[in-house]
């Protein structure tokens, strides 16, 4: 009974849509171009007719459905991958989710609006039930641009998080066979892990004989810092590469004897500069001035 | 004279390079370590090279058989320098030893003669 009932307001509905559609497709452009288009730059005018017409077909596709109330029909996936793609190149060029959900409840008004055009053919229960029907879809589509509003911060959040572990452990060859490596800030597990493993793989690539750790950008250090420290220094040596450690601060250097690391197995150096110099020394290579 | 798993190759005078196969069975490591050092000191060697290149990961398992066998080459007055380690094997191998090894390091030979001229 329920099932019929709701077929018949669909069927209502799709009628409205098909007679009215060019004037429910002019408001909605309208709004969508003021909201999106003009200054806002947001999406072209072509872009708007385009998205308004494809949006028209799609719902009259969904009330067409055997069942329209199934969020789980082809009909309704298509409906929902439109206003994922249309919320991610509207963010994607700087826009807002606001105005976008905004704009899905204005389309929402335009069409329960349609609905008071045709007041003798439809009678209370078909109202009722189209705008059930109207507030559950479309709070389904607001819900869709809201998950691609989220993948979308959460894959630029992890290309931010990407380049600042890039940029925050820069690995330079300084010489042929001389990596240094700047630590800046603090080294906890994870950021470890990831300059460990991209330091190895370095010193596999560019076949690197030293690297000289420089240490003056670190301003405290801890029990499970020094540890994580000592790793980096035991795993470039199993490389087979030379680990210089320089620009330890007096209050590192304290903190280091008070935590009993043991430091024997690890070359040491007041500055970068004398780190530099004693890695040419073991290679061999001596830098002097020009002689005038 | 073969020894099952592995390729024992006499690289130049008093240096040998030994190349692990996929078969080599390290359960039976005394065995295997006699006969690396039988021929280690029928040849009067004073370096051996371990290459690891096909070895990505390193358990405490083949540590301590890399250790051991260092132990013996020192006992026979030869050097063994590990090459061709892996990032990956150096990564998981720094995270478990808590000693220096009985084994010295280098990326390939000739990055170790040059360190040691």
């Amino acid at each position: 009974m329920a099932q019929e009932k709701s077929s018949s307001a669909s069927t209502k509905l799709t009628e409205l849509l098909k007679l009215q559609v060019g004037s429910i497709s002019e408001t909605i452009e309208k709004e969508g171009r003021t909201i999106f288009g003009g200054s806002n730059n947001l999406l072209g005018t072509d872009e708007i007719t385009d998205f308004c017409i494809e949006f028209l077909q799609l719902l009259v596709a969904l009330l067409e459905s055997r069942d329209p109330h199934n969020d789980g029909s082809p009909q309704f996936h298509a409906l929902e991958m439109f206003f994922n793609s249309l919320s991610k190149q509207i963010l994607v060029r700087g826009g807002r989710v606001e105005d976008l959900v905004r704009y899905i409840q204005f389309m929402q008004r335009t069409l329960i609006e349609a609905l008071a055009h045709d007041k003798k053919n439809i009678t209370v229960d078909d109202t009722r039930d189209a705008l059930l029907f109207l507030s559950s879809t479309f709070n389904e589509l607001i819900l869709a641009v809201f998950q691609a509003y989220l993948d979308e911060k959460e894959r630029t959040i992890n290309a931010q998080e990407a380049e600042l572990r890039e940029t925050a452990t820069p690995i330079t060859e300084i010489w042929d066979g001389v990596l240094t490596l700047p630590i800046i800030g603090t080294l906890d597990s994870n950021r470890t892990m990831l300059v460990m493993e991209a330091l190895l793989n370095r010193i596999a690539k560019e076949h690197a004989s030293a690297v000289v750790m420089d240490l003056t950008g670190v301003k405290n250090i801890d029990s499970q810092v020094s540890h994580h420290l000592i790793q980096m220094v035991r795993a470039v040596q199993l490389m087979g590469s030379d680990a210089i450690i320089t620009g330890i601060r007096p209050e590192i250097a304290r903190a280091l004897t008070s935590l009993n690391i043991d430091l024997s197995g690890v070359t040491t150096r007041a500055s970068l500069s004398d780190g530099l110099k004693e890695a040419f020394r073991r290679m061999g290579i001596q830098v002097s001035h020009k002689a005038i | 004279m073969s020894i099952p798993g592995l390729h024992l190759t006499q690289i130049g005078s008093g240096d040998f390079l030994l190349e692990p196969s996929r078969s080599l069975n390290i359960c039976d490591r005394d065995k295997l370590i006699e006969r690396i050092a039988a021929r280690l000191l029928q040849a009067r060697a004073s370096r051996l090279y371990y290459d690891l290149s096909e070895q990505a990961i390193i358990d405490p398992v083949y540590y301590a058989w890399l250790n051991a066998l260092a132990g013996t080459a020192i006992a026979i007055n030869v050097r063994m320098v590990c090459i061709h380690m892996q990032p990956t094997a150096a990564f998981a191998l720094a995270q478990f030893i808590h000693e220096i090894p009985a084994f010295e390091t280098a990326l390939d030979i000739s990055g170790w003669q040059r360190t040691t001229q």
